[in-house]
């Protein structure tokens, strides 16, 4: 059999490679609040703004929170929050009543081409904003 | 369940290239049935039958794939949905690439069966209607379905997109299957010309099709280097003028034909053997491209030329490695140790095989790569060389195979510091990382490979057959380094290791088709390919030596 020296540098390639990462196809282009911002407590409107319409049926955002600092890993309480389609289709949107603390919106979106991404934004909720 | 979201997106795009590959093998064969096949068998004499019964079957076949990968796309994507939501199945069943991916089951069946009709009417209705659905839900499953803006005429483009590549591509198994079957000149000339005709078409669609969605989902120059997508869709459009470069080769083999009844007629086969090669490679590569978000949505971190320059800029390769002790999970394991000494209890692991996470990385750790990759590189350059030179006549380099075993050795230790021989992990728990299962089922290939070259020449075995597995496999590799790894919203560094690996993945490509055409063609032709495979090593190597991750 001949078998060639440079398959193997091909799979020596492939096995050099830095690891395989999430495929992100639907990416998060806006997201209300913001990434890190500071927002008051009470109801508030979570809102997240794709590239891609999305199949809002079929995705999930995940509330978990609050923490008493942003670089506190542990769990926390944890909520999955209803969302509703909005714009044409790329905004998913849900509504939450929040105490102060810092927290971490989780969400898993499939786009109506039948991509599934997921992705995670922060924010904190602080008195007198 | 969410690990499975990670790592379920490799899977996805291998399942999604060989749905593309069924899919346009499926459609071209109906496409050559209804042109080619069917109206010219009486031009063909008692081949005629022959080329119907072939193209059946491939036409057959290509369906019967399809089927079988869009279940296992629709149950790998229900699978996660169900394991993610807690929905049921039934519930994913509605959703619209479901329902989508249903209609192509569906429609891919009905043509299993009805493939072999021959009434005209019936075989309009029952062949080519179900192609055309075919087309039109995949289209559905595309970036154009789930655009905000232009969804429409992008709509229009993936579907032109998909039915070109269907028509040229897909067709070619049957059009390799007809010129095996004729022996005349004229035959060769009735199937040359009609296929050319028809490849035509197919370019047209292509070329037309690709330039609208290049403007609504690249925009501009920048975004062709500087994003993830647009680094394929160059890969791709390489990919693309080599198929244009041979189908270009055949065109003009034909009209020799045409003039001069004894032109060779060998290089016509040969040439379409490799466009199938090529062109379903260039269906992994959309595939990959389906599953990143088009160049346009990403203004920010894209990677500027100074960038990509800076990081290519050939330096010495960096043949000192680290120290062990000072990369980022050896280091984390003896500060675990050492807390775990002061309060006598039993230290926690650094890292966890099979979790899933992906450790942070120090300098140390990115220097220790790179030496990795440049003492690889080395190896891979004295190989390349060695079998240059004994493609040249020397004697004695025929023993350059033997370099693999030292590769090999090289990689089993090096490629993974955290485990067994220079970690902590022991060897059979670091399997349970996907990462480092590769690994070392790449280094046992190598060792295999190595043996069995080395046997080739040093005893001069001699299997004609067993000689297209080196092509096939490199070709194999080539794509699946093109499938491997993209940027997660256009993470500069991703894209910049990335940029490294296509030139490696194209080189690879060439190499393996180089060496087909060298065991299938004769004379000048196979000559020159048995120069161009060994080069292309070469070249391998010289990348790997530059690599760099920072």
């Amino acid at each position: 059999m001949r078998i060639s020296s440079l398959t193997i540098a091909l799979v020596l390639a492939c096995a050099l490679a830095r690891p395989s990462v999430v495929q992100a196809h639907a990416i998060l282009m806006e997201s209300q609040p913001a990434a890190n911002a500071a927002v008051a407590p009470g109801a508030i409107a979570l809102s997240l703004r794709f590239n891609s319409r999305i199949d809002a049926e079929r995705s999930r955002v995940t509330l978990i929170g609050p923490r008493a600092q942003a670089s506190d890993t542990r769990a926390g309480a944890e909520a999955i929050l209803p969302i509703i389609a909005a714009g044409s289709g790329e905004i998913i949107v849900a509504t939450a009543t929040l105490a102060p603390g810092f927290y971490l919106l989780r969400w898993q979106v499939l786009a109506v081409d039948g991509h599934i991404t997921r992705g995670e934004t922060r924010f904190s909720v602080t008195p007198g904003k | 369940m969410t690990l499975l979201v990670d790592l379920f997106g490799y899977l996805a795009i291998i399942i999604h290239g060989l749905t593309i590959v069924a899919q346009s093998m499926a459609v071209g064969g109906v496409v050559f049935l209804a042109c080619l096949a069917r109206p010219r068998a009486w031009l063909l004499g008692s081949a005629g039958e022959a080329i119907l019964s072939d193209t059946i079957r491939w036409t057959r076949i290509g369906a019967l794939g399809l089927a079988v990968a869009e279940a296992a796309r629709l149950g790998l994507d229900g699978a996660v949905l169900v394991g993610t939501l807690g929905i049921t199945p039934l519930d994913v069943l509605g959703a619209n690439f479901a329902e989508a991916g249903l209609a192509k089951l569906i429609a891919a069946l009905l043509l299993t069966l009805t493939v072999g009709i021959s009434r005209p009417r019936l075989a309009l209705a029952l062949q080519v209607l179900p192609a055309l659905a075919i087309l039109a839900a995949a289209t559905l499953t595309t970036h154009a379905a789930a655009r905000v803006d232009n969804r429409e005429i992008l709509l229009v483009a993936s579907f032109l997109h998909q039915a070109g590549a269907a028509i040229w591509i897909g067709g070619i198994p049957c059009f390799v299957a007809a010129l095996a079957r004729v022996t005349h000149r004229a035959e060769w000339l009735v199937i040359g010309e009609r296929f050319s005709a028809l490849s035509m078409i197919g370019v047209a669609c292509i070329a037309a099709s690709a330039g609208t969605l290049w403007w609504f989902y690249i925009g501009d120059v920048a975004g062709l280097y500087g994003t993830a997508y647009g680094v394929m869709t160059s890969t791709k459009a390489a990919l693309f003028l080599g198929l244009l470069g041979l189908g270009y080769g055949n065109f003009r083999a034909v009209r020799r034909l045409r003039a001069d009844p004894d032109a060779p007629v060998t290089r016509l086969k040969r040439f379409a053997e490799v466009e199938i090669g090529i062109g379903f490679t260039l269906f992994f590569a959309a595939a990959s491209l389906t599953s990143v978000p088009p160049a346009v949505d990403l203004g920010a971190d894209r990677v500027s030329l100074t960038e990509i320059a800076e990081r290519n800029m050939p330096r010495m390769p960096r043949l000192e490695s680290p120290d062990h002790d000072n990369l980022t999970l050896p280091a984390l394991q003896a500060r675990l140790d050492a807390e775990a000494a002061a309060g006598a209890a039993k230290p926690a692991q650094a890292f966890t095989p099979g979790s899933g996470e992906i450790p942070a990385r120090n300098a140390e750790d990115i220097a220790w790569s790179e030496y990795n990759h440049h003492w690889a590189g080395l190896f891979v350059v004295a190989i390349g060389l060695l079998a240059l030179l004994n493609r040249a006549g020397i004697g004695p380099a025929r023993h350059w195979p033997l370099l693999f075993l030292g590769l090999a050795g090289f990689l089993f230790v090096r490629s993974d510091p955290e485990a067994w021989p220079l970690g902590q992990i022991g060897f059979f728990e670091s399997l349970r990382d996907v990462e480092v299962l590769q690994h070392r089922f790449f280094v046992l290939l190598i060792v295999i490979f190595g043996l069995f070259e080395w046997r080739v020449r040093a005893t001069g075995w001699k299997n004609a057959g067993a000689a297209l597995v080196f092509p096939l496999i490199t070709a194999i590799g080539g794509a699946a380094l093109l499938t491997h790894s993209h940027a997660i919203a256009n993470i500069k560094d991703q894209l910049l290791i990335e940029l490294t690996h296509t030139p490696l993945a194209l080189a690879g490509i060439a190499a393996g088709w180089a060496r087909w055409l060298e065991i299938r063609l004769d004379g000048c032709g196979q000559r020159i390919a048995g120069w161009v495979w060994p080069a292309c090593f070469v070249l391998v190597g010289l990348i790997l030596l530059i690599y760099r991750e920072a």
